[in-house]
């Protein structure tokens, strides 16, 4: 079914022109954060008369992004622990044990998937509240527990119903007990799922800004996307300095997308070929 | 010696008897914590939010009101806006599927460069709203970079994000080239379960490529197409808060408002929690339009499990 000849360019043209398009809007942020302010305010589109890494450091230091860093360090690894373990427990439940009432509460879990947060975001607040876990990071590592188990817990049942039922049986026959089966057979093997399915949520909790603005209100709890929201009224009338902090928040994602790119589109695909 | 040998068999049965227990009881131990949060953090939430929705703000705080609010979202101007706009969302659908799914088909076809093509359009689905909102508030400014080339090519400029008729499209574009290398991944993983000798029968009748993809790519990939067209429309629903946030907060005039940023303008902002909770509820049952076809989806997926 290879097209030949002009069929071939009429392809390949439009293709390289999204790529560009895709990329362009980082590259030329990534120039303009290079920029002096004269400079950006001259001309918007010549390359920086050199490289300098002056606007990121001054963002850096001037907004508290560093403080933001680190909360949001402690959220999203908070809620991954938490979301792998009961992820990976329930998958295990779902997939390999029989049991009474499986299937419903299986259909319990998935239907979860259809709430978006915003439709419980007003009685979720006022519970939080309650509970005096507003504007606390437990609070909202367990905010985003509730919100990502269900995509959680779909994707580890669909991976371990790979696993074949002879591992378990054999596993029994040498006097294992399930919990030990869980422990000692279910997480080793798990692993590269558990990373996949980690990275994935990690991304999830890392970039989400709604429910973070929602759960913590003062500012030396905010997590970095709060912060780089803050950024805009901060830097409105030095482009290079907003586009320095924007950047400083994007890059551990850049990194994490370089290294984990097939660990990524693994999650997303396993999520959508199985449904 | 005796007792000893009396006392192996008794301990054997006492380990196979909390064997059996253990057994019996592993399951509800492994799924006890998922269920507690699922049902204490979304399931009650839902019920407590529609119940909600039927008591009143301030004054009448908690009262039941009946259908009051629902009644008062019908006369808001806002509101209004936010559901004109949804059916923007539904016009922007076919857009937002055809462009991953011609691009997919492109890469299936292993156009040179097709790995590359692959990540960088699936790039921006890993950076959030919030810092794609910020670039995308450079680019779009009124002295901006993109106003810049238009000026250049002798156009006049366009107000992006400022001009109430013209806003919308910018949050929506931008939202659709933030996400649909997504959607390409998907079309992606069900190309991959083509099933190559049917290819190979189109080619050997001598079909060209818009034939195969008519009669062959699109009849095998009805599931995966349904399964974009459910994700996309959920997103497009639920998943541009953080664009709008940053992008245009709902201005100009309130012209970009969607039901989520009116439920979280309205809960915060206006202080009025069970009006919020009502535009809440037509959200979730919008939701739950879209959500029927996935609904069978899922059915088929419990039913593998």
């Amino acid at each position: 079914m290879r097209e030949r000849g002009v069929a071939r360019w009429v392809i390949a043209v439009p293709m390289l022109l999204l790529a560009l398009a895709t990329v362009y809007p980082m590259l030329f942020t990534l120039n303009v954060a290079m920029k002096s302010r004269r400079e950006y305010v001259l001309d918007r589109f010549a390359p920086a008369e050199h490289v300098s890494f002056a606007n990121f450091a001054e963002a850096w230091n001037s907004s508290g992004l560093g403080r933001y860093t680190l909360n949001s360090v402690i959220v999203t690894a908070g809620a991954v622990a938490l979301l792998l373990l009961l992820g990976s427990m329930a998958g295990f439940a779902f997939s390999q044990l029989n049991f009474r009432g499986r299937k419903s509460l299986f259909l319990l879990c998935l239907g979860a998937l259809m709430i978006p947060f915003q439709v419980i975001m007003v009685p979720f607040f006022r519970v939080l509240g309650q509970a005096g876990l507003l504007d606390t990071h437990l609070g909202l590592v367990l905010a985003y527990t509730g919100q990502f188990l269900p995509f959680t817990i779909f994707l580890m049942t669909s991976f371990y119903a790979r696993v074949p039922q002879e591992v378990i049986e054999a596993a029994r026959v040498d006097g294992s007990s399930t919990l030990g089966i869980y422990r000692r057979i279910m997480v080793p093997i798990g692993r590269p799922a558990l990373l996949s399915v980690g990275i994935l949520n990690a991304l999830f909790c890392w970039n989400d800004v709604l429910i973070s603005l929602l759960v913590l209100q003062s500012e030396r709890n905010r997590t970095l996307m709060v912060g780089v929201t803050a950024l805009r009224g901060q830097y409105s009338d030095n482009i290079p300095l907003f586009a320095g902090g924007v950047l400083v928040a994007v890059f551990p994602v850049i990194l994490v997308y370089l290294f984990f790119q097939r660990q990524i589109t693994d999650g997303v695909t396993a999520g959508a070929t199985k449904g | 010696m005796t007792s000893q040998a009396v006392a192996a068999p008794r301990r054997a049965t006492a380990v196979r008897r909390f064997r059996i227990a253990e057994h019996k009881l592993a399951p509800w131990i492994l799924l006890a914590p998922s269920v507690l949060v699922i049902v204490a953090l979304r399931v009650i939430p839902l019920f407590l939010g529609a119940q909600y929705s039927l008591t009143g703000d301030g004054e009448r705080n908690g009262v039941f009101v009946g259908l009051d609010n629902y009644r008062a979202l019908l006369h808001d101007r806002v509101f209004g806006i936010a559901l004109k706009n949804v059916g923007l969302l539904f016009l922007a659908l076919p857009v937002a599927v055809a462009i991953p799914g011609i691009l997919a088909t492109f890469l299936f076809l292993k156009v040179p460069g097709h790995r590359f093509y692959r990540s960088v359009y699936f790039f921006p689905v890993v950076l959030s709203p919030v810092i794609i909102g910020a670039i995308f508030n450079i680019l779009l400014s009124f002295d901006g970079p993109v106003n810049q080339l238009l000026g250049r090519a002798g156009l006049g400029p366009v107000d992006w994000l400022g001009n109430g008729k013209v806003a919308i499209f910018s949050v929506i574009a931008v939202h659709i080239w933030a996400t649909f290398g997504m959607a390409l991944v998907i079309f992606l993983a069900g190309f991959a379960t083509l099933d190559q000798s049917l290819l190979d029968a189109a080619r050997c009748d001598g079909a060209n490529l818009a034939q195969t993809v008519r009669h062959v790519v699109i009849p095998e990939l009805s599931r995966t197409i349904q399964f974009v067209f459910v994700t996309t429309m959920i997103g497009l629903l639920t998943g541009m808060f953080g664009l709008l946030y940053v992008m245009t907060a709902g201005g100009p005039g309130g012209a970009t408002y969607l039901p989520e940023l009116y439920i979280w303008i309205t809960q915060g902002q206006m202080n009025s929690p069970a009006l919020a909770s009502a535009a809440s509820m037509v959200l979730f049952v919008l939701m739950l339009f879209v959500g029927f076809a996935q609904l069978r989806l899922i059915k088929r997926a419990t039913k593998e499990a």
